[in-house]
């Protein structure tokens, strides 16, 4: 067992985790935020997608003890039911989604797309999104979702 | 209690109103079947077969049982004693068609490669798995068969050696003389069309999480499922356990598509093993399990004919449907329902469909959206194109010329379907506007000039919903409780589930609606057999008829007691229920709901005096328009309701590559009275995507052992942001005479449609070269090839 050290939304966790534990495992189990999903185990889903340093990451292509010392930022962490970050207010206004198992994956990609580039192009935004498969929706209302978020962002800096 | 402004706004039948639980699933906090974690649960993981056909020798578990952390090995044979055969979902016999016992495990034999011969229970997930790569499985190796063709050959290898072949069933559809109008039609078209076999692939796999409890002798099932009622029965059919000592609960389902229909021999498996280690017991599948599950192949080898003005007379098809093994699961049955969806929304009498579903030794169908109608539409769009390219007519206008027009509701069809109501020639209109189809034959005129290579398709798509099959548990009715408490607020119990599209939202609505409350007094509870009347849970598109429907009757039944003790509240003979309170019609006075709760409950010997002190109802909802008695044909009709859809798609083919873009695509969609339109919008929108999947990307493929090579998304290629277009998505309402609201269930229009309008626009994209398009998926090999065999036709 190892003993690594994370920073998750803000908190510092110590953790026990087998060499072998991958990072997705570890958030979810040893962390106990279960906001993180598995969809495949093979990097193609992006249902498990969080912010690693500021980097969208597949977390279950990572081992936990690769990630020792790291900032996490996971799903629990962008908005709370009474005061949703921009992006998931999008989406609820979009209907972006409907068994939400994808949802949390996709949130942190575009939440660092727009971290990134809060202006980006619609190429951009399809190839951010690409990342993330999603059965339910269709994708339109996804990227519908994105640049109404982009939007949003841009009035809300508008001075 | 009081409403928002905002909230009160969308909470009525036929508004957008947001899904009800979008906050908690945009938040993380969704609980999912792999968020349950009891304390003390252990993990399971499932040893499959590695071999197509072969008589199981002898399981050796010794080194799996050694393994450190291991609690349990359970082979086929032990199983054998300690639980029953899983009854069919829909049981074969019933059908006419033959069956096989199947067991959570094997213990003498497998017929494909993944089934499951053994099970592991570990106290760590990476545990379990570790041992079960350790138990060793010795066969007899046999023979297979993986081709429907093939095994229908006399000297195929056997899937089940006590079958005379491989046939599941073998039926005939349809009336009138096909033979007799064919000889008299003005002209003849013969066709193939091959459906490759993909899968539902939700991004959420199955999942149970089974607890025995020995003490209270009491089984909770948790699980990733549609069914949670029938799996009840099935657990206590399997396993020997009354009824009312097993609870299933069924937590947030991460998308389904039929996949989680109850039947698979791990749900079984794992309640067992609970049993066995005395604690909860977890199996999670993975991804490759996943993959094991199919939706859909078939080959139709058909023949129609029609008049010079492009009116068909008759249509002959036959159908070999790919069942794989069979399943006690719904999935084997699907086929079935291709041959009774044809001829679809045309008026053909004459027809005859000669159906085989034939038994190979691939992995089971499992149910999939579309339940086996969608392969009718890509037939049936392919005959039309066909006619009308051998007639030189557009294919709009001999589409035109054979729809059932909509003042011939209800309308029988050859095959035994009573089409509710519907305007065909109005969707046909309004996808071809939405996508400027005109505009489209310019552009591919030019485009032909400068050698690029745009076509058109069509596709009309009738989907029958609401199913009610004569002594199975696919049900046609279902069952709500509206319950209203002392203080106003309303639980709503409902027989129906929710995979993820809101029909929860959308019954809340309803509910709403009918009670005159706000939605945000209303709280839906599904998928709990502890809490929710008996029900069906979710397929063919039900939810909202029935499950909608039933909550109606109920919430009418609480509304009348409401109504009646607030108008003595008022002094007055009658009283409304609206936005939340009582009301005097003239306008004398109003008291709020809640105090009116209060009353009855609380007053019933004074102004509820006479009144059941009750604010509770329990009603079932059975549509019209089912008739299970046979007609003179020996015909019958299933559905209350026909949901359809006309799909309009513009497509780019480069010859060179043989890559398909889908330059446009329109969608006229009718599901009659829509509850909630962004929901409806929602299914269709996902149905189209995984259909257009099915047209140019996904394929189960496996090896010549059996095994499945497309097992990762990697090797399966499902739609990603950047292959889709924009939808255009317009609405037609033709509410159903049938249903409590006009409504005829929404969510599987499109898997079908898109894929018969993909392959026509390819054919018609592909004509200068005298492409005919007979399968799917047209990935860009298939699409080169089909250039070459043209071009080898063309110059032999």
């Amino acid at each position: 067992m190892n003993r690594i050290r994370l920073n998750v939304n803000g908190e510092d966790r110590e953790v026990e985790v087998d060499p072998r534990r991958l990072l997705v495992h570890a958030v979810r189990e040893e962390v106990g935020l279960t906001g993180t999903h598995v969809g495949c185990l093979t990097g193609d889903c992006g249902a498990c997608t969080v912010l690693v340093d500021d980097r969208s990451v597949k977390s279950c292509s990572v081992l936990a003890v690769s990630a020792d010392g790291a900032r996490l930022r996971t799903i629990e962490d962008l908005g709370t039911e009474d005061d949703l970050d921009p992006v998931q207010r999008a989406f609820l206004e979009e209907f972006a989604f409907q068994c939400g198992y994808c949802l949390p994956g996709m949130l942190l990609t575009v939440r660092e797309l727009l971290d990134r580039d809060p202006d980006p192009g619609e190429e951009d935004i399809v190839q951010a999104v690409s990342g993330n498969l999603c059965r339910c929706t269709g994708y339109g209302p996804i990227l519908r979702a994105v640049r109404s978020a982009v939007r949003a962002t841009r009035e809300a800096d508008r001075p | 209690m009081s409403a928002t402004a905002t909230d009160r706004g969308t909470g009525r039948i036929g508004q957008a109103a947001r899904k009800r639980d979008g906050a908690l699933l945009l938040t993380g906090g969704a609980r999912y079947i792999d968020d349950v974690r009891p304390p003390g649960t252990l993990y399971a993981a499932v040893v499959r077969s590695t071999v197509a056909n072969a008589r199981i020798r002898r399981v050796h578990a010794g080194e799996a049982e050694a393994l450190p952390g291991t609690v349990l090995v359970l082979t086929g044979e032990r199983a054998r004693d300690l639980a029953a055969p899983t009854p069919y979902f829909i049981d074969p016999l019933v059908r006419g068609a033959r069956r096989v016992d199947i067991r959570c495990l094997e213990p003498d034999r497998v017929v494909f490669v993944g089934q499951p011969v053994a099970a592991v229970v570990a106290d760590t997930r990476e545990g379990a798995q570790r041992a079960a790569r350790l138990v060793r499985v010795d066969y007899d190796v046999l023979p297979h068969v993986l081709d429907a063709e093939r095994a229908l050959e006399p000297d195929a290898p056997r899937v089940y050696a006590e079958w005379p072949d491989n046939v599941v069933l073998s039926k005939s559809y349809g009336t009138g003389d096909p033979d007799g109008a064919l000889e008299s039609a003005d002209v003849v078209v013969e066709g193939t069309f091959r459906s490759g076999r993909t899968t539902t692939a939700p991004i959420e796999p199955r999942g149970f999480l089974a607890h025995w409890d020995e003490h209270a002798q009491t089984l909770t099932m948790h699980g990733s499922c549609q069914n949670p009622h029938q799996l009840r029965w099935m657990l206590s059919a399997t396993l020997g356990i009354p009824e009312n000592r097993i609870r299933v609960v069924t937590e947030k389902v991460g998308g389904s598509f039929g996949l989680k229909m109850q039947g698979q021999p791990e749900e079984t498996l794992v309640a067992l093993l609970s049993m066995l280690a005395g604690a909860p017991v977890k199996w999670i599948e993975d991804r490759r399990e996943s993959f094991l599950a199919g939706s859909r192949q078939q080959v139709h080898r058909f023949t129609v004919g029609a008049r010079s003005d492009g009116r068909i007379v008759a249509l002959v098809d036959r159908i070999v449907a790919d069942a794989g093994a069979m399943t006690a699961q719904a999935g084997w049955a699907m086929p079935n329902m291709s041959a009774t969806t044809l001829p679809s929304g045309y008026r053909v009498p004459d027809c005859r469909i000669d159906l085989s579903i034939v038994a190979t030794n691939k992995p089971p169908l499992s149910a999939a959206r579309g339940f086996g109608k969608d392969s009718a539409h890509l037939v049936m769009e392919r005959a039309v194109d066909l006619v009308a390219r051998r007639l030189g007519l557009d294919p709009a206008v001999v589409r035109e010329r054979n729809f059932i027009r909509s003042d011939e509701f209800p309308y029988r069809t050859s095959t035994g379907l009573n089409i509710d109501s519907g305007d065909f020639h109005g969707l046909l209109d309004k996808a071809t506007t939405s996508l400027g189809y005109r505009r489209w034959r310019e552009r591919q005129r030019e485009a032909r000039a400068s050698g690029e290579h745009i076509g058109l398709g069509l596709a009309l798509e009738l989907t029958p919903e609401s199913s009610d099959s004569p002594g199975s548990f696919v049900s046609g009715f279902d069952t709500t409780t509206v319950r209203m408490s002392v203080t106003g607020s309303v639980t709503v119990l409902t027989g129906v589930t929710s995979p993820g599209g809101g029909n929860d939202t959308g019954i809340a609505q309803i509910v709403a609606t009918e009670l005159g409350v706000p939605l945000e007094w209303v709280r839906v509870v599904q998928g709990d057999t502890d809490r929710c009347p008996n029900g069906f849970g979710n397929f063919s598109g039900r939810s909202m008829v029935v499950g909608g429907g039933s909550a109606a009757l109920a919430a009418r039944d609480v509304r009348r007691t409401l109504a009646l003790v607030g108008a003595r509240m008022l002094g007055v003979p009658d009283a409304e229920v609206r936005d939340g309170a009582v009301v005097d019609p003239a306008g004398a006075g109003a008291v709020p709901v809640p105090e009116v709760a209060l009353a009855v409950l609380t007053r019933s010997f004074d102004v509820a005096s006479g009144v059941e002190p009750i604010l509770e109802s329990t009603r079932a909802y059975k549509p019209g328009n089912i008739d299970h008695r046979p007609d003179a044909h020996g015909r019958i009709q299933p559905y209350p309701t026909y949901s359809s859809c006309v799909h309009a798609a513009a497509v780019r083919v480069d010859a060179e590559t043989g890559r398909v873009e889908i330059a446009d695509y329109a969608m006229a969609h009718d599901c009659g009275t829509m509850i909630n339109p962004a929901l409806v919008e929602g299914q269709a929108w996902g149905a189209v995507v995984m259909g257009l999947g099915a047209a140019l990307s996904e394929q189960l493929v496996f090896g010549e052992d059996g095994a499945t090579l497309s097992d990762r998304f990697k090797s399966y290629l499902m739609p990603r942001a950047a292959d889709v277009p924009e939808i255009r998505m317009e609405h037609q309402v033709t509410p159903s005479p049938y249903t409590m609201h006009g409504n005829k269930g929404a969510g599987e229009a499109g898997v079908g449609g898109a894929q018969a309008a993909i392959a026509n626009a390819v054919e018609d994209a592909l004509s200068p070269f005298g492409v005919v398009v007979d399968r799917v998926p047209l990935t860009p090999p298939a699409v080169l090839e089909l250039i070459r065999r043209a071009a080898q036709e063309v110059a032999p």
